[in-house]
């Protein structure tokens, strides 16, 4: 199955465990937040989050993350993709994922870059605004 | 595999929808390898390459072809696919349009059920001009030519002609073999006809142009243009083979002319022409000239030095010349070389020409040849005075030594030596007026003394038509040759007025005399210049800024008898020009003008509706109180259309030259081929 | 009224004897023209001008009898000039004029071929008084 164009590289099981690390660690209890700064490294399944500051919001339970706001320069690392930008808001339960600010998504030999990017990490769909940007070789795969 | 190049995708927002495709919108741009494709939204998959294109597309190629379409499916190299309801303009000029248009390998454009024209297509009428219409017209960008098949042309819509196959160059192609404009013409002569020219292009260095003629006096003529480059020069050889009523056997003519630099400063120019028959030149509209000139010449010109060699043949096909009794083959040497006086000043100017002519025939007189060598030394020395005179002197002498053949009535042998001397002072006086107007009035007199010979030892066969204007009043001799070199003691005077106005006006008047104290009667009574008192000859010049041109010259006695005068006037305006001559001369035998000559000449053009031009034309003689020619002209030019209509008819005839009256039209679709020279004035949609 | 010699000291013509270079000649009618115009101007030894011109002619005929035979030519004559200070490179004047000489083509070939050679050798001689003329109405004091 050729190189997909989408998101289905950043696919995710939003049931995976969360993992996260950083240098300093601040909880704010009854807001139910935590924030995580210098070399923040959120890990779910086989995708990688870096930024140098995070929030994490936390279900009202209190244990399950429902969101993660990562901000200052945040790159998201999977399998088969990458995608790099200025701030990125992930709703672990929807999958639903938005970046903003010098959006750039490579993916094998493309590369997308745009202001703006909004996926559906469960699905594998998304979609890019802003003066979008996209490199794709000319060359239709061999065997088709 | 080598990795090809990258396509770049802009727009404003791109969708991916998890499989393999990516949708981009609004504003998208697809660039590669310098094509441009804008369009509203793509649709590009990525596991067959291919681009889905919703319009209003434009496509701009890399050689500048814009393709317009309303929907597409192309390659992402966009080199190859469909494109629908397409339109290509070429060179801003060309368009085809077609429902569908298939691109091949980015080289060949097919358009099916497709119209080509160049002309505006405007709202309010949407009918252009020309227009081709074809079953499939094949754009080869390689090659730039295009192909047209099963087509038809229509003009203003209405169909013209119908041309099952044909090919023409696209616009960026301007050296294409192929047929050029084609020409009709009507004359007495030929009859009814067309001239379809054919371009063939051999090399980067050289091409021919074969020019078919069919006309319908059962003219069938094939001329031939030849055209080579060298590095160091180029040679041209025109010519045609015809048959026709006239003469039961083939007609024809054949030219050369080239020129070619040679080391050290030289040139080398020759021109040559060739005629089955008198009246050629004229049945065919080629030439009007009644001599044949063949000319080989070398020579070099510098600021002190003029070296010239020239062999020259000449055949008359003048009615009542006899060819053999007419010094056809003449060579000349010149060599004037100046350089400093040495110790008193001034310059010195050596000058050799060695002159020698044959006429053919062998009879006493009629046959007369001559072979000549001229030297002549010149020293001359300019002052400035302090008064602000002008001074010159020149001292020096010719020596003629010439041998006569074949003419009984002078002796083979004939030396002669002129000495000559004059002095010239010319005082030149300007002013500048406040407002800007300035002028300068400069009187001029000259001494000269040379020595007379008397006019019976050599023939005078090269100084037999003598001048007299303002460019000769001064100098050493007003004959043109030098079989007759004038003598005796005479005062040339003269005075010239030039007036400038500020905004480029110019006003210039000159008149002056010949008094002569010996030598009374050198040249032709009627010339002007015998007697004690030579005539007045005067020229005016006049040149407005706003395009208005008047150039004069009148020849006349103390009484105001006029005894030559000649004007040329010019008007020139963006939307009009007028040009007109007048010359009247005496009858002068000694210049086998046996009647007196009058005659107007006169050329117009006026700019009618913004594309149309007007032309009219005429000479009358006044003479024999008759037209000589007349002439009458259309000229239609837009961006896509260009239509010649000429109407000349030439009333002067004999019995081998008639008198005859042609018309010729030419129509030129503009946009295929290099575009013509000349800005086309482009007719704008009325809104 | 206004006059004053043009070529004394102080005149608009005394600035320029002896002090104008004249492009070189290609063919005999600028060889003329070079020529006539030194003459008028003197040669050059320490030049602070520089005379460009370019000569352009073209013979038409003037006279055709009823047999259609051209009898004469008019030879039309055009010359642009320009007058500009070599040190510095400004056109101090520039201008174009026009005249024209006739020549018979009646007699027997030689003499109509030499009249034409004169007409060219009259041409060159006005266009360069002319010339000359315009210089002295423009020079610089």
């Amino acid at each position: 199955q050729g190189t997909a164009l989408g998101f289905s590289g950043l696919k995710q099981d939003p049931g995976a465990p969360v993992e996260v690390t950083s240098e300093t660690l601040s909880i704010d209890r009854d807001a139910g937040r935590a924030i995580l700064e210098g070399d923040v490294l959120v890990i779910q399944g086989d995708m990688r989050l870096t930024a140098p500051r995070v929030e994490v919001i936390y279900g009202t339970e209190g244990q399950q993350i429902k969101e993660i706001h990562a901000q200052g320069g945040v790159t998201i690392v999977t399998a088969a993709d990458a995608a790099e930008a200025r701030e990125a808001r992930y709703d672990v339960a929807t999958g639903g994922l938005v970046m903003s600010g010098n959006v750039l998504l490579t993916q094998g030999p493309s590369t997308i870059s745009g202001e703006r990017m909004v996926a559906d990490l469960r699905a594998g769909t998304g979609r890019m605004e802003g003066r979008v940007k996209t490199l794709f070789n000319t060359e239709p795969k061999a065997g088709n | 595999a080598q990795q090809s190049d990258p396509a770049t995708l802009v727009a404003d927002q791109v969708q991916l929808t998890g499989t393999s495709t990516l949708i981009a919108k609004g504003g998208v741009e697809v660039i590669h390898k310098g094509a441009v494709l804008r369009a509203t939204e793509v649709r590009y998959d990525s596991t067959t390459g291919g681009l889905e294109i919703l319009g209003p597309i434009t496509l701009t190629e890399p050689d500048g072809t814009v393709v317009l379409a309303s929907a597409a499916e192309l390659s992402a190299d966009l080199r190859n696919g469909i494109l629908q309801s397409a339109r290509v303009v070429m060179d801003r000029q060309l368009q085809l349009a077609a429902s569908e248009m298939q691109r091949v390998e980015g080289r060949h454009t097919v358009l099916s059920r497709a119209v080509a024209s160049s002309c505006q297509i405007c709202a309010d009428n949407p009918t252009p001009l020309w227009e081709i219409r074809a079953q499939r017209i094949i754009h080869d960008q390689l090659e730039r030519q295009i192909y047209f098949d099963n087509a038809q042309l229509r003009m203003f819509g209405v169909p013209v002609a119908y041309l099952p196959h044909f090919r023409m160059p696209d616009p960026s192609l301007d050296r294409a073999r192929g047929i050029l404009s084609p020409r009709l013409i009507s004359t007495s002569r030929l009859g009814f006809g067309i001239e379809v020219p054919y371009f063939i292009p051999l090399g980067s260095s050289r091409d021919l142009t074969l020019l078919p003629l069919l006309a319908s006096k059962d003219v069938q003529s094939l001329g031939m243009r030849y055209r080579q480059a060298f590095r160091t020069g180029q040679i041209e050889l025109n010519g045609a083979a015809s048959r026709d009523q006239s003469l039961s056997r083939g007609r024809g003519w054949l030219a050369a002319t080239g020129s070619f630099t040679l080391p050290r400063g030289f040139y080398l120019y020759f021109s040559g022409r060739v005629v089955s028959d008198d009246a050629y030149l004229r049945d065919y509209d080629l030439s009007e000239d009644d001599r044949l000139d063949s000319t080989l010449q070398i020579g070099r010109v510098r600021r002190d030095e003029l070296i010239e060699a020239r062999l020259r043949h000449s055949h008359s096909i003048r009615e009542g010349e006899a060819n053999s009794r007419l010094p056809q083959l003449i060579a000349d040497l010149d060599w004037q070389r100046r350089f400093d006086a040495p110790g008193i000043g001034g310059k010195l100017t050596f000058g050799i020409n060695i002159h020698s002519h044959r006429r053919s025939s062998d009879e006493n007189i009629l046959g007369r040849d001559m072979s000549q060598a001229r030297l002549s030394l010149l020293w001359r020395r300019d002052w400035l005075l302090p008064q602000g005179i002008l001074a010159a002197a020149e001292l020096g002498t010719a020596v003629d030594l010439n041998r006569v053949s074949q003419d009984s009535r002078y002796s083979s042998r004939v030396y002669t030596a002129t000495p000559m001397m004059r002095a010239e002072l010319r005082w030149p006086w300007a002013r500048t007026g406040a407002t800007g107007i300035s002028d300068v009035l400069e009187p001029v007199v000259e001494m000269v003394w040379s020595r007379q010979h008397n006019a019976g030892d050599i023939p005078n066969s090269d100084s037999e038509l003598v001048e007299f204007d303002e460019g000769n009043l001064f100098g050493f001799s007003r004959f043109p040759g030098y079989d007759r070199r004038e003598g005796g003691r005479r005062i040339n005077a003269g005075v010239s007025w030039t007036r400038i106005y500020p905004g480029g006006t110019s006003l210039i008047a000159s008149a002056g005399r010949v008094f002569r104290f010996s030598g009374y009667d050198q040249f032709s009574p009627v010339s002007g210049l015998n007697g004690d008192r030579s005539s007045w000859v005067s020229a005016l010049h006049l040149q407005t800024a706003n395009g208005i041109r008047f150039q004069g010259r009148a020849t006349f006695d103390d009484s105001f008898d006029l005894s030559r005068g000649e004007l040329r006037m010019g008007i020139a305006r963006a939307r009009y020009g007028l040009d007109a001559s007048w010359i009247w001369a005496d009858a002068d035998p000694s210049e086998n003008r046996l009647v007196d000559t009058s005659e107007w000449s006169l050329d117009g053009r006026v700019k009618l509706a913004s594309n149309w031009t007007a032309l009219a034309s005429g000479r009358y003689d006044f003479g024999v109180n008759e037209a000589t020619r007349a002439g009458v002209g259309l000229e239609y030019l837009n961006e896509c259309l260009k239509v010649e209509m000429a109407l000349t008819r030439k009333f002067s005839g004999t019995a081998a030259i008639r008198p005859s009256t042609n018309f010729s039209l030419s129509m030129d679709l503009l946009g295929f081929g290099g575009r013509p020279s000349g800005s086309a004035a482009t007719r704008s949609c009325s809104f | 009224c206004g006059f004053s010699p043009a070529m004394a000291p102080g005149g608009a013509g005394h600035a320029l004897w002896e002090q104008v270079q004249i492009d070189d000649p290609a063919e005999r009618t600028g060889f003329n023209y070079v020529t006539r115009m030194e003459e008028r101007l003197g040669r050059a030894i320490r030049p602070r001008f520089r005379l460009t011109w370019t000569f352009a002619t073209q013979a038409v005929g003037a006279a055709v009898t009823p047999s259609g035979n051209i009898t004469r030519y008019s030879l039309i004559g055009r010359v642009n000039y320009s007058l500009i200070r070599i040190e510095g490179g400004q056109t101090v004047t520039s201008g174009s004029l026009e005249s024209f000489t006739s020549f018979n083509n009646s007699g027997s070939t030689l003499a109509s071929v030499t009249a034409e050679r004169d007409a060219y050798e009259r041409l060159a001689v006005i266009l360069a008084d002319q010339t000359m003329a315009r210089l002295l109405a423009a020079a610089p004091k």
